[in-house]
């Protein structure tokens, strides 16, 4: 990971940017010229060195910029935070699993330290240090939950299992793909999936679903899912549509390339210890197609891929205004060689 | 247009009312043309174990009322707001055991503000029967600035709160009895679609 951390912006002058290192690691999503939707679950193994899957959490280069703006869409709409009251148990699970993780993978970072169960945090690039007894939230500022949540990068959405489903009872949901946490707070999996076209008639929700029930402590699992979005925007909420929205308009042949991110969410599924609710990450990677072009394989990967998504799927992803910009933008680089199973840049 | 073979996945479907035979007891909680619904009920059968009859009624439906207490033998509350059934749900609920069955009958804010007051009591939705009746018209969550709009009967509604011209996804919340309603003219401001009347 970065030694340093970048100052950067995700909203107004949007100063964020990826270096050739962040460009290199990025998680491309399409192993294949096709793209559908798909259960695509696999155990949350260590990946490669300097990959994102290298630690449990990744923390990288916009680490610190990204906690920032975290901070900014919390403050300005607390509804963004969320835990009924029988997540306590659940909370606390998130607070260790994410305390123990960060200090054992990136000690120059964080630290803890235990006595019995007065324990001792210390956030060394954000600048925290706090001691607290665990189990009780009363020796903290805020909930558990909460109090994690703004120390690492990504959503987090705390599952209760009951009734054999699963239900989104708490979450910290500040750089979304266009779900609102507080309309889904409460709902059932598959009130939650509602909205996805064609996955419910190919039966993907219900094997993901089943297959979530069976998740055992200690073996994680994860998937990839993917967007586009314009401008480097973390908060694309539907709560703050009325600011980002009009940003499709903006898209021109010229500007293209600038302006029209990638978005990569890294989910990642744990079972926790205590409370058996599932914690559900996700996590947001931004690169623009300029960027992302550095590697001709995936411009021509992403090229067949845009160019055979089918419609429904399109207008879901609120791409269908500066879909074609994009396939044409990308056409260019597509020689239409045949090109071998798999993510990988070179 | 609505394509051939689409539905709402998260909207629930309702049915019509049957007893069910293994209840230790039984609430039926109706409202308006929902007390319809309530005689066919009692019509079917009185059942054997104990009933508690809510009815919630305005003056045009008062004639449900009468027949009600005719067809009710024990236990019926009319009551003139949705207010008052859910202060009176809270106040009973307590004094239930297991086995109790709940049938809803009644506009779908109406279901989902009863199946609300009775979770704290530990009833599941998959607990209560429900029957949607008399109208059509939808409660729109208005995602921007919160606030719910009750008894829309158009494709596009107005946020009573905020005043935003709202479209509505199609997202039912059980929790909220809402659909989510987001700004329709957010990328083209002033460009608003035809507005219909297609949930009388």
């Amino acid at each position: 990971m970065a030694s340093t951390f970048k100052k950067e912006t995700f909203r107004e002058d949007y100063t964020y940017s990826n270096s050739a290192e962040a460009i290199k690691r990025f998680p491309f999503p399409f192993p294949e010229d096709q793209y559908m939707y798909s259960v695509n679950i696999e155990p949350h193994v260590k990946g490669k060195v300097g990959s994102v899957c290298e630690f449990t959490f990744d923390v990288d280069e916009h680490y610190v910029a990204e906690c920032l703006d975290k901070k900014i869409t919390l403050e300005q709409d607390p509804g963004r935070y969320q835990a009924l009251p029988h997540m306590m148990d659940a909370q606390w699970d998130f607070l260790e699993l994410t305390m123990e993780s960060l200090s054992q993978d990136y000690p120059q970072h964080f630290s803890l330290n235990k006595n019995g169960s007065v324990w001792t945090w210390e956030n060394k690039p954000l600048g925290i240090k706090d001691t607290f007894t665990f189990g009780d939230s009363s020796t903290l500022a805020m909930e558990p939950f909460d109090y994690m949540g703004r120390q690492v990068q990504g959503d987090f959405v705390l599952l209760d299992h009951r009734e054999e489903t699963l239900f989104a009872d708490a979450g910290i949901v500040t750089s979304q793909a266009d779900w609102s946490l507080a309309f889904n707070v409460g709902m059932s999996w598959r009130e939650w999936h509602g909205p996805v076209p064609r996955a419910t008639e190919l039966g993907v929700m219900d094997r993901a679903l089943k297959h979530l029930l069976n998740l055992q402590f200690g073996s994680p699992v994860r998937r990839l899912n993917w967007t586009m979005t314009i401008n480097p925007r973390l908060d694309t909420s539907p709560e703050n549509y009325p600011q980002w929205g009009g940003d499709r308009n903006a898209v021109n042949a010229d500007n293209v390339s600038d302006l029209v991110h990638l978005r990569v969410e890294l989910q990642t599924l744990f079972r926790l210890p205590r409370s058996n609710a599932i914690m559900f990450s996700i996590r947001c990677y931004l690169i623009n197609l300029k960027d992302l072009s550095t590697y001709s394989r995936w411009a021509k990967r992403l090229h067949r891929v845009q160019k055979t998504m089918h419609p429904d799927l399109i207008e879901y992803k609120g791409m269908t205004k500066f879909h074609p910009l994009v396939v044409d933008w990308l056409a260019k680089f597509d020689d239409g060689a045949a090109l071998d199973v798999g993510t990988h840049a070179e | 247009m609505m394509e051939r073979g689409y539905w709402i996945k998260s909207k629930p479907i309702y049915t019509s009312l049957v007893w069910h035979e293994k209840a230790t007891s039984h609430l039926v909680v109706a409202q308006g043309q929902g007390g319809l619904a309530a005689i066919k009920l009692f019509q079917q059968m009185h059942p054997q174990q104990p009933v508690t009859t809510l009815y919630e009624h305005s003056d045009i439906d008062a004639n449900f009322a009468i027949t009600l207490k005719k067809v009710v033998p024990e236990d019926l509350h009319l009551l003139k707001s949705e207010q008052e059934v859910v202060s009176l749900l809270k106040r009973i609920m307590p004094t239930k055991r297991m086995g109790l069955r709940i049938y809803v009958a009644g506009s779908e804010g109406f279901i989902w503000a009863v199946a609300e007051a009775v979770k704290e009591f530990g009833i599941e939705d998959a607990d209560i029967m429900k029957e949607l009746t008399g109208t059509l018209a939808r409660s729109i969550y208005c995602v921007h600035c919160k606030a719910i709009t009750h008894n829309i009967t158009t494709n596009i509604g107005k946020c009573s709160s905020c005043e935003r011209m709202l479209f509505v996804r199609d997202h039912f919340s059980r929790h909220l009895g809402a659909y989510m309603g987001l700004m329709v003219d957010a990328e083209s401001p002033g460009q608003l679609p035809e507005i219909e009347e297609i949930y009388p």
